[in-house]
């Protein structure tokens, strides 16, 4: 009726063993899609090379992360998250599983799903533009800071 | 008996298992996989309720003798206790 596995288990032995990992989503880099603690993923073992839009579940040290692949290259991947402004270039090995469902709040979404690839392919065709607003909105607030200390050093 | 707050049920592949969210995911590591009626106590029991209500709320549900009913609900009772789940 129960089946308890209390014991804190590597993703990669759940999946070699069960087929399947479904668990809580860490982190902010893949908003505003999952949000931090909130969102359930559904990841499977990666079968076949991944393809731009899949979202790749792999390892860095003894860390997991979810981000999106935006290209596969040569032995491997160029890899963002959807909140992340940095590229990573993520080795074939490295790369774990896959997401094919997630829950946002209770909604529960195939990344089959047509609307969900819109949105996909959105995320990264207004990567530009996004990273230009934030590189503006955090220029702003150095600025504003620093006109801050001034102005409080004079008084 | 009620189950603490900080658990949702996904039904993945015809599967039930247990998710911990919120400040329950920092704590609860592990996995919980439910059949059917274990689903339906879960639910059941996210809210306050006594063992008997449990009881006929299985009875009500299921076509299942009462005996069965108790026991399975006695023994779901007591994986949750035993695991600290229950409130």
């Amino acid at each position: 009726m129960m089946n308890v596995d209390a014991e804190k288990r590597k993703i990669e032995d759940v999946l070699k063993e069960k087929g399947v990992y479904i668990g809580p989503t860490v982190g902010v880099s893949m908003l505003p899609m999952l949000k931090n603690r909130r969102d359930t993923i559904v990841v499977k073992p990666k079968t076949e090379r991944l393809k731009r839009l899949d979202v790749a579940l792999y390892k860095r040290g003894e860390s997991y992360i979810l981000h999106r692949v935006l290209e596969a290259v040569d032995g491997g991947y160029i890899i963002r998250g959807d909140n992340c402004y940095v590229d990573e270039n993520v080795p074939e090995e490295a790369v774990i599983g896959v997401l094919t469902e997630f829950f946002r709040k209770d909604k529960h979404i195939l990344c089959t799903d047509k609307k969900y690839i819109r949105y996909a392919e959105k995320r990264i065709k207004t990567y530009k533009s996004r990273r230009f607003f934030v590189r503006m909105k955090r220029n702003v607030r150095a600025f504003g800071g620093k006109v801050l200390r001034k102005l409080r050093l004079r008084k | 008996m009620k189950i603490k707050n900080g658990f949702v049920v996904r039904e993945v592949g015809g599967e039930s298992v247990v998710v911990p969210v919120g400040e329950m995911s920092k704590n609860f590591h592990g996995m919980i996989n439910l059949n059917e009626t274990g689903a339906f106590l879960w639910r059941f029991f996210s809210e306050d309720h006594s063992i008997d209500e449990g009881v006929a709320a299985l009875l009500e549900e299921y076509d299942v003798d009462e005996a069965i009913a108790r026991t399975d609900v006695e023994k779901f009772a007591e994986t949750i206790e035993k695991n600290g789940f229950a409130e």
